[in-house]
């Protein structure tokens, strides 16, 4: 499976929100889509899922137009929402059967889910008898239960005690096996890291930076040496303006990536290394250098 | 399609499982019930005839002690639930016994042709000086044919000689069918200001709960626009059946004790055709302002701000209602005002009713204005869907009009 989107405008009045958005997920990978607020991810989503169309542009599923009565999405929204008062299962029931399921089929699924995420327990319960992070994963349900190709999650772990985020994170995983399409759209970066093997940076509209996430962090030069020791201060005066002590780690700039395997040797000669490694960006470092700009 | 009836089915049970939906319908056939069987009751009960209340009297003050005697018999005779007394000239006296209620009104003469009433409140329905003014004129006018030499015999003859007079009925009788014509005007005006607000609130509820995030991610907008009017006007028909049914059914148990009433009986009677109009215009009616209510509920944030949002739509609405209602009262609808009225769509369920109802309308005028308001509903349904799909993701402040045209425009 493939979901490409290309060249996609939007327009909102005078105000022009997407600029040519391209961006290619594959079927088995999580693809991450990140930006600040108001970069115009929520547009894309919701142009991505036939909620209003683009101005211009294409969206092509397996290459060709997507159509849009047989490739099913899962959704979860950032902003959170069901019926308050409502049955949880008849409302879970009710969102399976819209997006095309036989009621009895929807009952099933709902029922696994419901199993599944560990809330079997307040299957006849109203929704707002429940907790906020309870709520979402009712949420994550209508998002899961009608067994869609394509599942958009937007901050799928705010608001997760850590327990309940591990089993969401077995949830996604459990699905990225499955070979659908999986869209985070998220601020934390390190869940993004953990999943996404490819990512988009958006910015004011336009895709600053796409790619594999290992390929993006590779691109940046590989001069550099990231050192824990229990001797960082003397491994700091043998290497005078070259080192840099971060924290609880030492950071070596090299005048070319060829020295390192020179360098490593030297290290591990003459100090008592724990771990020596070549300096990659963490995710947040390139979102803050891409997405941080014309701040 | 599949997706439209399990929008109907969900928000039809929304309906029937809403507890003040449920309360409302039995209370009014509780109600219905009670006033079908109070005469039934009151027989069981057995109470008697009130007694004619014997404080009510008229005092009468003449100073001409000739006329005082004849008036004193006619005025007993034209009042006959009054106790009709002579009482002494003594202004001031007559009206401290009216204004303490000792007598309720009281007459002084001057002569047979001129007269002063007194009377402490006086009631809008206070007809009094016109029996007066009768029963004076009568009394002159025998005792002037008396003075001019005729027998009193003859004068009875020729005072109360009787006219005899037919009735051929070409068109409608206004009388019979102004009752269900009033009903069906009440209900429908009703039924429409209640349900719109339910479809108004209902979405603006989905708004801002954010349940609208996934329904429109999840189902097309025409779909649910659709559907939720379709269910409210099911359910609403529902509930007038089983209002309607139930008070039918005691007034057939309760029959024999209501026995002449002419209102009750006409409006059990109501012609079967009247009846099709009746449901045809009323479901017509009911779309048309529902979709409108569907649309601006989905253009608010707060629920708050419905009753402020809708407030142009009841307005309309009331306005077509007055206009109805004051020529129904009037007893002519079949002004200009009203023949406009039954074309345009937002009136006509009530205006073309009432002229059919009351009036004899030509069959293609009923024709072009059924067509016109169905043509108008699918036009209404439709653009309102669109307002819906855009208003429905727009949260903040409330749009302006203006800027809602706009945006249909783009879509």
């Amino acid at each position: 499976m493939k979901l490409e989107l290309s060249a996609i405008e939007k327009s909102f009045g005078a105000k022009h929100v997407l600029k040519g958005i391209s961006l290619c997920a594959e079927g088995g990978k999580a693809f991450g889509l990140l930006g600040r607020n108001g970069a115009g991810k929520t547009t894309t989503i919701r142009i991505l899922m036939n909620v209003f169309p683009a101005d211009a542009g294409e969206i092509r599923f397996d290459g060709k137009p997507i159509d849009y009565r047989t490739v099913h999405f899962g959704y979860l929204p950032e902003e959170r929402g069901l019926y308050p008062k409502k049955k949880i299962i008849d409302q879970l029931v009710y969102f399976a059967e819209l997006k095309g399921m036989r009621r009895a089929e929807a009952i099933r699924a709902a029922d696994y889910w419901l199993d599944r995420l560990e809330m079997s327990e307040y299957r006849n319960k109203r929704l707002d008898t429940l907790s906020k992070g309870n709520q979402q994963k009712i949420q994550l349900v209508t998002a899961l239960a009608h067994d869609p190709e394509i599942i958009i999650l937007d901050e799928p772990f705010s608001g997760l005690d850590p327990v309940n985020a591990l089993l969401l994170k077995d949830v996604v995983r459990g699905e990225i096996a499955k070979g659908k399409i999986v869209l985070f759209s998220s601020h934390q970066m390190n869940y993004i890291e953990e999943f996404c093997d490819s990512i988009a940076i958006l910015n004011d509209g336009q895709v600053v930076l796409s790619g594999e996430l290992g390929e993006i962090k590779r691109s940046y030069p590989r001069n550099r040496l990231v050192v824990r020791s229990p001797q960082l201060p003397a491994i700091a005066e043998a290497f005078g303006n070259r080192a840099e002590i971060r924290g609880s780690e030492l950071l070596l700039t090299l005048d070319a990536p060829e020295q390192k395997q020179e360098t490593i040797g030297r290290l591990n000669a003459a100090f008592d290394i724990d771990e020596v490694k070549v300096f990659e960006p963490s995710l947040n470092d390139i979102f803050v250098e891409y997405a941080g700009e014309r701040v | 399609m599949r997706q439209f009836r399990k929008i109907v089915r969900f928000e039809l049970k929304n309906y029937m499982t809403n507890k003040v939906f449920v309360g409302i319908t039995l209370f009014a056939v509780i109600a219905i019930a009670v006033v079908m069987f109070f005469p039934r009751l009151t027989e069981a009960i057995g109470s008697d005839t009130p007694a004619t209340d014997s404080t009510r009297s008229v005092m009468l003050v003449s100073a001409d002690e000739s006329i005082a005697m004849p008036i004193e018999a006619s005025f007993a005779a034209a009042f006959p639930d009054y106790d009709v007394r002579l009482a002494a000239n003594d202004r001031a006296e007559i009206e401290a016994q009216i204004v303490a209620g000792e007598a309720e009104c009281a007459f002084c003469f001057d002569s047979l042709t001129s007269y002063t009433y007194f009377v402490n409140n006086l009631s809008m329905y206070d007809a009094n000086t016109a029996i007066a003014d009768e029963v004076l004129r009568t009394l002159y006018q025998t005792q002037e044919m008396t003075a001019h030499g005729m027998s009193a015999a003859t004068i009875q003859t020729v005072l109360s000689a009787p006219v005899a007079h037919e009735t051929v009925m070409l068109g409608k009788d206004q009388m019979q069918n102004f009752f269900y014509t009033y009903i069906m005007i009440f209900a429908l005006y009703m039924v429409i200001l209640l349900y719109g607000q339910m479809v108004a609130s209902n979405v603006a509820t989905e708004k801002s709960s954010r349940a609208m995030e996934l329904l429109v991610t999840s189902a097309d907008p025409v779909s649910m626009m659709f559907g939720k009017v379709i269910a409210s006007c099911l359910a609403g028909l529902v509930q007038l059946v089983v209002i309607f049914g139930s008070s039918l059914l005691c007034f057939h148990a309760n029959r024999a004790y209501w026995g002449e009433d002419g209102m009750m009986a006409s409006f059990f009677n109501i012609p079967l055709d009247l009846v099709g109009y009746m449901l045809l215009f009323f479901v017509l009616g009911f779309f048309i302002y529902a979709f409108l209510y569907g649309a601006v509920g989905s253009t608010v944030s707060k629920l708050e701000d419905i009753n402020t949002a809708v407030m142009p739509i009841t307005m309309l609405f009331i306005a077509g209602f007055f206009v109805v209602i004051f020529s129904m009262a009037s007893g002519s609808v079949d002004t200009t005002l009203v023949k406009v009225c039954s074309f345009i769509p937002f009136t006509a369920p009530m205006a073309m009713f009432t002229r059919i109802a009351m009036s004899t309308v030509p069959a293609w005028e009923i024709a072009l204005s059924v067509l016109i308001l169905a043509g108008s509903v699918v036009g209404v349904g439709v653009l309102a869907a669109k307002i819906y799909r855009i208003g429905v993701l727009l949260y903040g402040t409330r749009p302006k009009p203006g800027a809602i045209l706009k945006a249909l425009r783009r879509a």
